[in-house]
């Protein structure tokens, strides 16, 4: 049988079960005396809410419970207030609704239908307050507060400690990034560039919807099966609001059909463990597609960015605003407020810097984490100027990026050593792959007014630099079975990306065991150790070395008995091929098992536990416990008279530090850059006075097949880092966020109009065209 | 005032009591618990509900169960056959033409249909029939390799 | 969706007796791609739902050399798409059919059910417009047959009256020397619905390059499809250039009244109609002049 490897592509472990339909997803599970829940939610952008009646619906048969802010507010066992940074959300509205969607009620029924029914006639009576439509209105001085006041935790994450709402207004965070000295490194320009770059609302829109099994047993026992990228974050969460020892909260999450960081921090479980303690009985909610986008959206963005580049290409000096729209809620926008600052320099060297990166509320849903997490936002701005530098200057955008981009040993904004930068070689990949030295400058034919001009073909590229979730703490454990196969305990989440596989992978290279050995147990908080969280594409690099950490104290503790049992010295004792190699004979894992045992039975338990800190090995402050270095290119085929454009081909190149199952790594290039396409060129969440226009796939529009370029080539590159199991990175979000600004520069060379405003719709190209028609 | 129905389901007749309003994909789900087809968007737009009905791909979420009966419906579970995968189920997970795996049986089942209909189709038939059924993951260009793979070697 | 009656009527008498006997509280169930998403979204809760599908009568492509194609209120898009017959007579039709939807919505969609609808962001109204196409219509009194414009009266709203089934479409056949165009425009992904569909039919005049007659059919862009008469009235008796294509374009653009909205602003569809008529007029002739 063929042994694990690293490098290699292996079946994924959870193929056969997704193929053939057997595997269960959340709302394909049911429990024994289940009944279901549903959520009335506000009409209205924002509202006082004065009375609340559910007689009438009390009364349809069937129903069981309703709850409304006074369980919430008058059940001593409850904390109503929770958030993951700051505590300003609710199970149900409590003084009023802050958008349209905000819960307001929950239902449970035996039916889903006694339950819908129920909601139509629970009354709820509004006084209507100013709605506070967008970032513009939310920082007017004196203007409506979407929060009066914001409560704030004693203790959360480490790295958001010093973000705090501002009282009196709607800034929910306001990240500062100084360095050196602006007004010098203005003066010091030749050329200073000033562009505002906008983009909106935009929805994950992964096809299964959020759910939730919840049980509450009398004693206080909490279980839920949850929708949730982060198991352990949902059950501190859980016993915060419950009151309740974390022990005494279950989360279990099985296979997740699409996450996208739209399932990370509690969604639906809080409202449906609140309905199944009030009925005793264990409920199911799962969420209309409509009702997804009112639970979490990616943050919109107005980005003011002024730079200064000596004559010559070198940047000098770049001031900032970023203003996040963050919704009604907080939810981790003042992380993403925190990325998208940090990541405004881009990954260029820029001595003197002046970033302002603000969440804002707004009566809006909830934005919070997005594949991307607030790069993607400032890498819109960041390489769309440079190209519109690189055109002034008459530079190639390559070598412009070439000339400012990072390089191993060189310093963050944060000052600290970057290490392992495969900026340059992802570069030059992408540009190989696009053709970018044959590229043709068609943009000096003149477009004529009569006839049909041609359509026209332009490339463009783009890259990026972000950092991962620091400090964190990944913990997995292993069991050696008797017959020498493996169980792995880890709380990475599989909800795609293929975590399992890579996993299994990496134990059976340290162990020498074959993948069909290897059993990867499913996530349940009550068996697998603590893991922080399946995003920020940290789990290869986290789980990964944790994992490999645990096969190497199994493969001690085989050590030892081999020492202990056969007197052999340490130093002769080694391990190839799954067996352990002696100076005269070689022994199999269950033999020394059996030996250590005395029976053919017994366990060993590996521990693996990682945890990346504030300041790194080298005693260096650390942002980040590695980066991600990523680029992409983009052909386009314009038709100028109408602005509608196709993709001709599509590169993208992420430095993933080794591929450690190349199919793998492939798939979330191309799929993440897939998802890019959609953010470019067709998504965004359209509202009218607070309501929303599209919260549906019909209107709301996704990329299809039909709308792929015949190409997508996703390259993998590899710089090892030190610390990362064989030298892996991390590979989830990186390709998706040079895709916009790709696109952009692509038109740009195709037909001389600059967007700056996504999505990339063909009428905004054509407005632009016709605009430069009437200019002399 | 339920209706009463017979409908052949992976080869196997099965009786059912449906109200009108229910749906095909509801009856398949929750009646007969073949939970492989999901629901997505239930507006015939995501293709995660996919079923073949009378071998031809329908939006099992908007389609009415009394308007089944006397129908063929195949499932992602009536596939393949004595223990062996179909050639679609082999060739997706060889090219790794599933992430998440939720659009999955929607795009085998419409993949067979496509196939039953035209064995040799074109890349251009391909996206055309497939252009429908959603992956969010990102699938699109693996897909299109299984089913060629699938095409060129039967 | 809430409970409903479902009914299932044989005949199309039958199935007109039926919607008289629950006027107001009954509709017409065909595919259903239409109906089950007011349902589902509360926006209509019928007590009643008559399904057509088991009236045979409905069914079937059938070529008359006098009347020209009889399409079949059943019939779905899908059959459309497949069938030999209409490729050999309206291969335009075929084509559009292409890009209609999705597959699904194909295998079940019904012709009639799409006409019926009043749905704007279609695409078959406006090729069978500028075929002169016929709706035939059954109730309870008789029936009649009226062209398809006149279907169309605002959005969503048809001339059917309540008790009243549409029963067929008729295209009669091509004049000679004719080319017809379809050109559907989408503002974003290849499956959205049209932002614009413009089809185009230029019949010549005998031997000459003249054209004799003209249609052209604007939709999406107003509360119904709309043909574009001063355009068409423009290209009588002349042959076609390139400015004359522009000039039409120019004049069907301001022969129409689209909303702005996701798909595109006001000004933007004025502007793609206008490219759309001259593209399509273009490809009319071209395939005119070659018979």
């Amino acid at each position: 049988m063929e042994l694990a490897d690293i490098g290699k592509t292996f079946r994924r472990l959870d193929y056969e079960s997704k193929v053939t339909g057997r595997a269960q997803y959340l709302a394909d599970m049911s429990v024994p005396g289940m009944c279901h829940g549903k959520i009335l939610r506000s009409p209205l952008p924002h509202a006082r809410i004065k009375h609340i009646d559910t007689a009438r619906a009390l009364k349809i048969p069937g129903v069981l419970a309703v709850i409304t802010r006074d369980d919430i507010l008058q059940d001593e066992g409850i904390e109503p207030y929770y958030g993951p940074v700051f505590k300003d959300q609710t199970i149900v509205a409590v003084e009023k609704v802050r958008h349209v969607g905000d819960p307001v009620a929950a239902v449970a029924a035996l039916e889903a239908d006694a339950a819908e029914e129920a909601l139509r006639l629970i009354d709820v009576e509004y006084e209507e307050l100013p709605a506070v439509l967008d970032v513009h209105q939310a920082l007017k001085p004196g203007g409506t507060l979407v929060h009066e006041s914001v409560r704030i935790p004693e203790s959360g994450f480490a790295d958001l400690a010093e973000l705090k709402p501002i009282e009196g207004t709607n800034i929910c965070t306001h990240f500062k990034l100084n360095r050196g000295d602006i007004q010098k490194g203005f003066a010091e320009s030749d050329h200073i560039f000033e562009d505002t770059f906008t983009l909106p609302a935009t929805q994950h829109s992964f096809l299964e919807t959020h759910a939730c099994i919840a049980s509450v047993e009398p004693g206080g026992r909490i279980t839920v099966w949850a929708t949730t990228q982060n198991p352990f974050v949902v059950r501190t969460q859980l016993a915060n609001i419950f009151k309740v020892p974390v022990s005494k909260v279950r989360v279990i999450v099985p296979y997740l059909g699409g996450g996208y960081g739209g399932k990370v921090y509690p969604k639906v479980e809080p409202i449906t463990v609140a309905l199944a303690q009030k009925t005793g009985r264990p409920v199911r909610v799962v969420l209309s597609r409509e009702e997804v986008f009112y639970t979490i959206t990616k943050h919109a963005a107005v980005i003011r960015m002024k730079t200064g580049v000596t004559k010559d290409g070198t940047l000098m000096a770049r001031e900032c605003e970023i203003h996040l729209d963050t919704g009604a809620y907080a939810e981790i926008g003042p992380r993403v407020a925190k990325k998208s600052g940090y990541t405004a320099a881009g990954p260029y060297k820029i001595p003197n810097l002046k970033i302002d990166s603000y969440s804002v509320y707004t009566n809006k849903p909830p934005a919070g984490a997005f594949r991307g997490f607030g790069v993607s936002q400032s890498a819109w701005a960041v390489e769309s100027q440079m190209d519109i530098i690189a055109a002034a200057l008459k530079i190639d955008p390559l070598e412009l990026r070439r000339q400012n981009g990072y390089n191993e040993g060189d310093k963050f904004v944060t000052e600290e050593t970057l290490r392992a930068v495969g900026l340059k070689e992802c570069l030059n990949e992408v540009a190989r792959s696009i053709g970018w030295e044959k590229k043709e400058r068609q943009r000096d034919k003149e477009i004529g007014r009569q006839g049909e001009a041609a359509v026209r073909r332009g490339k463009g590229l783009a890259c990026m630099i972000k950092a991962t979730i620091t400090p964190s703490v990944s913990c997995a454990v292993m069991k050696l079975n008797e017959d020498a196969s493996l169980s792995i305990y880890a709380g990475t989440v599989e909800m795609g990306q293929g975590s399992e596989t890579v996993l299994a992978q990496i134990a059976g290279k340290e162990l020498g065991i074959s993948l069909q050995a290897i059993q990867v147990l499913g996530v349940d908080t009550d068996v697998v150790p603590y893991d922080l969280t399946t995003s920020s594409s940290r789990s290869t690099f986290h789980m990964g070395k944790a994992v490999q950490l645990a096969a190497q104290d199994i493969l001690n503790q085989l050590k030892q008995i081999v020492v202990k049992e056969y007197g052999v010295p340490e130093d002769r004792v080694t391990f190839a091929g799954g067996k352990i190699r002696l100076p005269e004979t070689q022994l199999d894992y269950a033999e020394v098992m059996f030996k250590r045992f005395g029976m053919q039975g017994g366990t060993l338990v590996g521990d693996g536990q990682v945890k990346t800190l504030v300041k790194d090995e080298f005693g260096e402050k650390s942002t980040s416990a590695f980066w991600f270095l990523a680029a992409g290119a983009a052909e386009v085929e314009v038709d100028p008279d109408t602005g509608k454009f196709k993709l001709i081909k599509y590169a993208t190149a992420v430095d993933v530090g080794k591929a450690l199952n190349p199919l793998g790594c492939r798939q979330q290039l191309a799929g993440a850059a897939i998802t890019g396409f959609g953010q470019a060129m067709f998504e965004e969440i359209a509202y009218d006075n607070g309501q929303l226009i599209n919260p549906n796939l019909v209107d709301y529009v996704l990329p299809s097949l039909g709308d792929m370029p015949p190409v997508i080539d996703p390259i993998c590159v590899e710089v090892p880092d030190r610390n990362g199991p064989f030298g892996a990175k991390g590979i989830g979000e990186s390709a998706l966020i040079p895709v916009a600004p790709a696109i952009a520069n692509a038109i740009y060379d195709a037909v001389g109009v600059r967007i700056k405003d996504l999505p990339i719709k063909a009428e905004k190209i054509y407005l632009a065209l016709e605009d430069q028609k009437g200019k002399p | 005032m339920k209706k009463s129905i017979l409908i052949k389901i992976n080869g196997t007749e099965r009786h059912a009591d449906v109200e009108p309003r229910t749906t095909l994909l509801e009856m398949v789900r929750e009646q007969f618990n073949l939970t492989g087809a999901k629901l997505g968007c239930d507006i015939q737009v995501c293709g995660a509900c996919t079923l073949l009905l009378d071998g031809k791909p329908v939006s099992a979420c908007s389609v009415l169960a009394v308007d089944t009966d006397g129908c063929e419906v195949l499932t992602i579970e009536g596939l393949g056959q004595n223990n062996a995968l179909h050639p679609l189920q082999e060739a997706f997970m060889e090219f790794g033409a599933l992430q998440c795996g939720y659009c999955t049986s929607g795009f085998i089942l419409t993949a067979k249909a496509l196939l039953d209909e035209v064995p040799q189709p074109t890349d251009e038939q391909i996206r055309d029939y497939l252009a429908g059924n959603f992956c969010r993951c990102g699938c699109y260009q693996e897909i299109m390799q299984a089913i060629r793979n699938v095409t060129k070697t039967s | 969706m809430r409970n409903f009656d479902y009914l299932e009527p044989v005949t199309v008498a039958e199935a007109c007796a039926l919607l008289k006997q629950h006027a107001g509280e009954a509709k017409v169930f065909a595919g259903g791609s239409h109906l089950t998403i007011l349902m589902k979204q509360g926006l209509y809760q019928p007590k009643t739902l008559i399904n057509i599908k088991k009236i045979s009568q409905l069914r079937g492509i059938e070529y008359d050399n006098a009347e020209g194609l009889i399409i079949g209120a059943l019939v779905t898009h899908r059959e459309i798409e497949t069938s030999a017959l209409v490729r050999e007579k309206f291969p335009v039709l075929s084509e559009a059919e292409r890009e209609v939807a999705n597959i699904r919505v194909r295998n079940m969609g019904t012709v009639g059910g799409n006409l019926a609808s009043g749905e704007p962001l279609t695409d078959l109204s406006q090729i069978f417009i500028s075929l002169d196409g016929k709706a035939k219509i059954s109730g309870p009194g008789g029936q009649r047959t009226i062209p398809v414009e006149e279907l169309f009266v605002d959005f969503y709203t048809t001339s059917l009256a309540e008790d009243e089934i549409l029963t067929h479409v008729v295209l009669p056949p091509l004049p000679p020397r004719s080319g017809i165009e379809y050109i559907r425009f989408s503002s974003s992904s290849v499956v959205d619905k049209p932002s614009a569909g413009v089809a185009v039919r230029l019949t010549l005049d005998g031997g000459a390059k003249t054209i004799q007659a003209a249609r052209i059919v604007l939709g999406c862009v107003g509360a119904t499809p709309v043909r574009a008469r001063k355009a068409e009235a423009l290209m009588s008796g002349k042959k076609l250039t390139a400015e004359l294509a522009e000039e039409a374009g120019s004049i069907a653009a301001q022969e129409c009244s689209p909303t702005s909205d996701l798909r595109g602003s006001e000004q933007y569809k004025r502007a793609i109609v206008r490219i759309l008529v001259k593209r399509a007029a273009v490809k009319a002739y071209e395939r005119a002049t070659s018979t």
